[in-house]
């Protein structure tokens, strides 16, 4: 049990997706600018990669180790993954049309998205088993909801700010983010 | 393991992937009302998520149109104006009456490109970044730069820059009016038309008292009214405030008169000639 408090800890701060790992910038500066938006995009993200990784761990433990294929990964997993997507997206579709608004745009948008293939690829590579799979892509994925709303909290109140012409938009959004990583780097102490 | 093999765990999960999804679309019950109609809504629009609307892509336009059908009129989708099939299925759908031609518009670039250089620019080469540095590198500091900031955000590729003048060109056929471009142009120069507008100012120099230190270009507005004395048809209001002619098209003879006594000949032009003249397509002209 605590093996898997640790992980879901270290995935979520000291070794965050976005900050330590720099995968799934594209979203972190896309859709970090208005707070609702974030958070849509964060449980989104949260969602598809809890559901992608539990399967591509069931396959990788059962499937590409006892037949020796480990190098097919990358091809499994997109096609995996993006078939999931799909999957989810239809049932949440024709069954909670309310949540299906709430995530819009942003779960079809996320079926490729470099943060969820790389969750699955880290769980394979420390030879994760499918319990603690589940909580390292928790972890993944509440650190980039974090991360994003931190930044996207950032962002709207910068808006508002008298920063210099030059520097608005996306060269201050750099600056942020870069000192926002400095701070998580804090979070390698606890590990 | 041989490449078989691999190749039909790959197939194998593939195939799966396949019929699962086959599956949950024949098992999982049909969506409901409300969601049909935004999706039929959404087959009538062009689908080329430009934005240009101000909703995120079609299907976000089609729910705010499903929702409230008025909204056509506020934040029209041009292209849809421009296609008179697709305009005619979302009337039918919507239950609207729309006049194309009123709401239809074509953006018209009210610029030169004359005003000289202030010096050599070797900065980045957007119209954004040129324009927020000291009031731009061009002596008018209304002109159009011409580094084609416009042009990497049209759509439909509708406009150039001209080589010569170093200005950019709208081509009126292609032109949807969705507008882009005047958002994107930093210094205001382009601007909607209707497209059965016959008569355009193409002038932006915006201030009534030159700027120190900055000359007006060759060809600019003298703001000396003869256009508006001259016309018979009252077809010209003179703008005090900011100190330009307007025109009312429905009162406009084309009789030409504004264009002869301008001193800056080219400055008002009839809109769908200069704009071809610009791109040098008056040859091809019917």
């Amino acid at each position: 049990m605590t093996n898997l408090i640790t992980i879901f800890i270290v995935m979520a701060v000291a070794n965050n997706i976005v900050l330590s790992q720099f995968l799934g910038l594209c979203p972190f500066f896309g859709v970090s600018k208005k707070l609702s938006n974030a958070v849509s995009m964060g449980m989104a993200v949260t969602l598809v990669m809890l559901i992608s990784s539990v399967v591509t761990s069931v396959i990788y433990n059962y499937v590409l180790v006892p037949y020796d294929v480990e190098f097919m990964q990358i091809v499994l997993y997109i096609l995996v993954i993006a078939s999931l997507v799909q999957i989810v997206e239809l049932a949440i579709k024709r069954t909670n049309i309310s949540l299906y608004n709430a995530l819009g745009i942003y779960l079809p948008l996320i079926t490729t998205n470099c943060a969820v293939l790389g969750v699955a690829l880290i769980n394979s590579a420390e030879n994760y088993t499918i319990l603690e799979s589940t909580a390292s892509a928790l972890g993944g994925g509440i650190g980039f909801t974090l991360v994003l709303i931190i930044m996207s909290g950032i962002r709207e109140k910068l808006d508002l700010a008298d920063t210099p012409r030059s520097m608005k938009g996306l060269p201050i959004a750099f600056i942020t983010a870069a000192l926002l990583a400095l701070a998580f780097m804090g979070f390698n102490g606890m590990i | 393991m041989g490449m078989l093999g691999i190749i039909g765990i790959l197939g194998g999960i593939g195939l799966l992937c396949g019929v699962l999804i086959f599956v949950v679309f024949k098992v999982l019950p049909k969506e409901p009302e409300s969601l049909k109609k935004i999706e039929e809504v959404s087959r009538c629009l062009p689908g080329m998520n430009c934005g240009a609307c101000g909703y995120p892509g079609c299907f976000a336009y089609a729910q705010a149109l499903a929702k409230d059908k008025d909204i056509f009129f506020t934040s029209t989708c041009a292209t849809v104006l421009q296609e008179p099939e697709m305009l005619e299925s979302l009337e039918k759908l919507l239950d609207l009456e729309i006049d194309a031609s009123e709401m239809d518009k074509k953006a018209v670039v009210k610029c030169y490109g004359n005003s000289k250089w202030l010096g050599q620019y070797s900065g980045v080469r957007s119209c954004k970044a040129a324009s927020s540095l000291a009031g731009g590198p061009k002596e008018c500091p209304y002109g159009c730069l011409g580094f084609g900031d416009c042009m990497e955000v049209c759509p439909v590729d509708a406009i150039q820059i001209d080589k010569e003048l170093n200005v950019a060109v709208v081509d009126p056929d292609k032109c949807t009016g969705c507008g882009l471009c005047v958002r994107e142009c930093p210094n205001n120069i382009i601007e909607l038309v209707q497209s059965y507008a016959n008569i355009v100012f193409l002038c932006n120099y915006g201030s009534l008292k030159n700027i120190p230190g900055r000359k007006k270009c060759d060809l600019g507005c003298l703001r000396c009214r003869k256009c508006f004395k001259v016309c018979e048809n009252d077809a010209i209001i003179w703008n005090e405030e900011k100190g330009i002619p307007e025109f009312d098209f429905s009162k406009c003879t084309l009789c030409g008169k504004c264009i002869e006594v301008c001193p800056h000949d080219r400055l008002i032009e009839l809109s769908d000639i200069v704009l071809k003249e610009k791109l040098g397509l008056l040859s091809k002209k019917k």
